[in-house]
């Protein structure tokens, strides 16, 4: 089966820093990668890579077989990005907002097409046609949720994507993945929720210093043995 | 193309929704109405003064008439006669006042001597020297800029620093697209401004239609673009908004403040220009000891200039107009070369500002705007050129009348020569000022385009 997200060899150094050392990976279509880490462990640099906001110092990043760094705006189509913090146009409403970023990928959609979309995302109804600028991070995280699945990418690169939702919101994000996934959305998911890791992931890659150094079934072990896992490697 | 559209669409509303930016578009506006109106004003104003002055004349001839019923000595009339060197404007003129409300536009001429009547009211405004006027060409050379600088300062680094560039860049659009769009409507709000006001002004001012609409609006169009190429450099350098604002402002004032005075120093040490005051004391001090001459030895040098003159009748008595005008005359051809020097220095300093603003678009465009218009500094040469030939004629006129012991009668007045001059355009300094404001727009742009290919994007 052909991968539809994978590196290979991939390292990216800063000046005195080599923020990511030799991935080697293979996600397939449908799959939840969960990327496990602490801060500065090489996750975001990961995704930033497979975004292309980065260019390799080597290796490189393939998505359904394409280089990204020199297919860039070609790879764009196939993906979807959720940030930690989902930034808005302040002075546009969610409706705007979700249709700008819509068009951008090449989807024109009604205006009932996008409440949908942004009710699907838990998004209220009344908030849809406010200005983003009074938004709150959670309700800017869901206008996020809205514009990569209005896209119907084939990849999602999720960075710490529930951060900051409330716990009712964060099981609605896990079950909206599991649908994604269910139809055949690729997954790639950085993150500090061990719990969350465990409830959607198909697959756990736990990073230390810009290394991948293990990956794990997420069926085969139960959220407590990952946790454990996972501490043991931070604290080597 | 089509991502392009969606982009401006969106760059529009963003605009229509950021009441900051409204407010400035329409304070520059304002402005830009204001500029239009105070340079209308003032030539209105100028051509008001000018309708006054043939009023003037009549009622200066008609008291002569009343003092002189009969017969009367042509130097009598050469005395207390006053006529008017008229420097009409052209419809251009309230669009770039330039020098022309600091500069005379008419002067009192009487037969006496000419030197000290051109430079009787050498500068009859300072103060706007110092200050500038208010003109449409002041609000699109000096204001413009800063409303481009307001628009376009925080061009992609308001992206990065509200957030929505990763989201915006993980979309299959490339930055230069969004750097590309964001510029466009820009200039097209900036052109669509400028370009409004200026044909608002063509209309007030009631142009004749010539080449001169097309090479003004060229102007606007590229003037605009030199300062976004400059905005889109120093955006490309991916700094801060607070950086690019600094950088920005400095760079007006730079170009139109810092380089303009340094400029006005180097052209007056480099050129140095005798005064004009100078020229006026040692012409009058000429004039004066005319008085203390033998005559003789006065008209004879005279005569060896003007020897049509010589056959006429000898000097008598303590007092002959003849005599008098002819020493005022030689108080003018004794500062004849220092005259010279005066209106070339002028020049050449004028013509080294032109070969050096190729350091300061703001001050090439205000030339260009100001040689459209008619109303620079060659313009003005011109009219005290014309005025001078003026009064060559009036001399001419008079002179048989002296010389020949002919009297002046009531007719005789109709015979007098009129003045007649308006100031026109300098097309070739505008074109060689277009061509350099082009390629100064070529050179901002390939800088920009240089520093957006080799920096890096840093999209968080």
């Amino acid at each position: 089966m052909q991968y539809i997200l994978e590196a290979k060899r991939l390292c990216k150094q800063y000046q005195d820093k080599l923020a990511l050392k030799d991935l080697n990976l293979q996600i397939r279509p449908g799959e939840i990668f969960c990327l496990l880490g602490q801060n500065g462990a090489g996750k975001s640099t990961t995704i930033n890579l497979f975004l292309g906001f980065l260019k390799p110092t080597s290796g490189a990043a393939y998505i359904k077989g394409l280089e990204v760094a020199s297919n860039l705006t070609k790879v764009k189509e196939y993906l979807a990005y959720i940030p930690e913090n989902v930034m808005l146009y302040p002075n546009l409403t969610g409706l705007e907002n979700l249709s700008l970023f819509s068009s951008l990928a090449g989807f024109e959609y009604s205006k009932d097409e996008l409440m949908r979309y942004l009710l699907q995302a838990g998004l209220p109804a009344e908030a849809a046609s406010r200005r983003v600028g009074g938004y709150s991070k959670g309700m800017r995280q869901k206008v996020g949720v809205a514009i990569a699945v209005a896209k119907h990418a084939q990849v999602l690169l999720l960075d710490e994507p529930t951060s900051g939702l409330d716990p009712k919101a964060s099981n609605e994000f896990s079950e909206l993945l599991l649908g994604l996934s269910a139809s055949g959305t690729a997954i790639f998911m950085a993150t500090h929720d061990i719990f969350r890791s465990k409830e959607v992931g198909t697959r756990v890659g736990i990073m230390r210093e810009g290394e991948l150094v293990d990956v794990l079934s997420a069926a085969e072990l139960n959220a407590n043995e990952l946790e454990k896992l996972y501490l043991n490697y931070m604290h080597v | 193309m089509k991502k392009f559209r969606i982009l401006i669409k969106y760059e529009w509303l963003n605009f229509r929704a950021d009441r900051g930016l409204l407010i400035l578009s329409l304070l520059t506006l304002m402005a830009g109405l204001y500029g239009i109106y105070y340079g209308n004003t003032e030539i209105v104003r100028q051509r008001e003064n000018i309708a006054d002055l043939a009023q003037l004349t009549e009622h200066n001839i008609d008291e002569l008439k009343q003092k002189y019923p009969g017969e009367v000595e042509a130097g009598d009339i050469g005395y207390y006669h006053s006529t008017f060197a008229v420097n009409h404007p052209d419809s251009w003129a309230g669009l770039s006042l330039g020098q022309r409300d600091v500069n005379p536009y008419y002067i009192r001429l009487r037969l006496l001597n000419l030197q000290s009547q051109l430079y009787d009211t050498e500068n009859i405004n300072p103060l706007k020297v110092l200050s500038g006027n208010f003109d449409l060409a002041f609000v699109l050379v000096y204001l413009f800029p800063l409303f481009i600088i307001g628009l376009s300062f925080n061009l992609l680094s308001v992206e990065k620093e509200q957030g929505t560039l990763p989201l915006l860049l993980s979309q299959p659009i490339g930055l230069p697209l969004i750097v590309a769009a964001k510029l466009v409507f820009r200039i097209m709000l900036v052109l669509g401004l400028a370009l409004l006001l200026s044909l608002i002004a063509m209309l007030w001012a009631g142009v004749v239609p010539d080449v001169r609409i097309a090479l003004w609006l060229g102007v606007v169009v590229l003037y605009c673009l030199f300062w976004f190429g400059l905005a889109f450099g120093v955006a490309a350098m991916q700094q801060n908004s607070a950086f690019n604002a600094v950088t920005l402002l400095g760079l007006w004032l730079l170009l139109t403040v810092v380089i303009p005075a340094l400029l006005n120093v180097y052209v007056a040490v480099k050129q140095p220009v005798p005064q004009a005051l100078a020229l006026t004391i040692e012409q009058r001090e000429e004039v004066h000891a005319g008085w203390d001459k033998p005559k003789q030895e006065t008209m004879e040098r005279f005569y060896a200039r003007y020897p049509q003159w010589r056959d006429t009748t000898e000097i008598e008595g303590r007092f002959a107009w003849r005599w008098y005008y002819a020493f005022h005359h030689l108080g003018d051809v004794a500062v004849e070369d220092l005259a010279r020097q005066y209106q070339g220095g002028l020049l050449a300093r004028h013509e080294l500002v032109d070969r050096l603003n190729v350091m300061s678009v703001p001050v090439n465009v205000q030339g260009i705007f100001n040689a459209l218009a008619g109303t620079d500094l060659p313009a003005h040469l011109a009219f005290m050129q014309s005025a001078s030939h003026y009064h060559d004629s009036l001399r001419e006129f008079y002179y048989p009348y002296l010389f020949k012991q002919v009297a002046f009668t009531h007719a005789d007045y109709e015979k007098e020569p009129r003045h007649s001059f308006s100031s026109g355009p300098d097309l070739d300094t505008a074109f060689s000022g277009i061509v350099k404001v082009l390629l100064s727009v070529i050179f901002v742009y390939v800088l920009g385009v240089l520093f957006l290919s080799l920096k890096e994007t840093v999209v968080k």
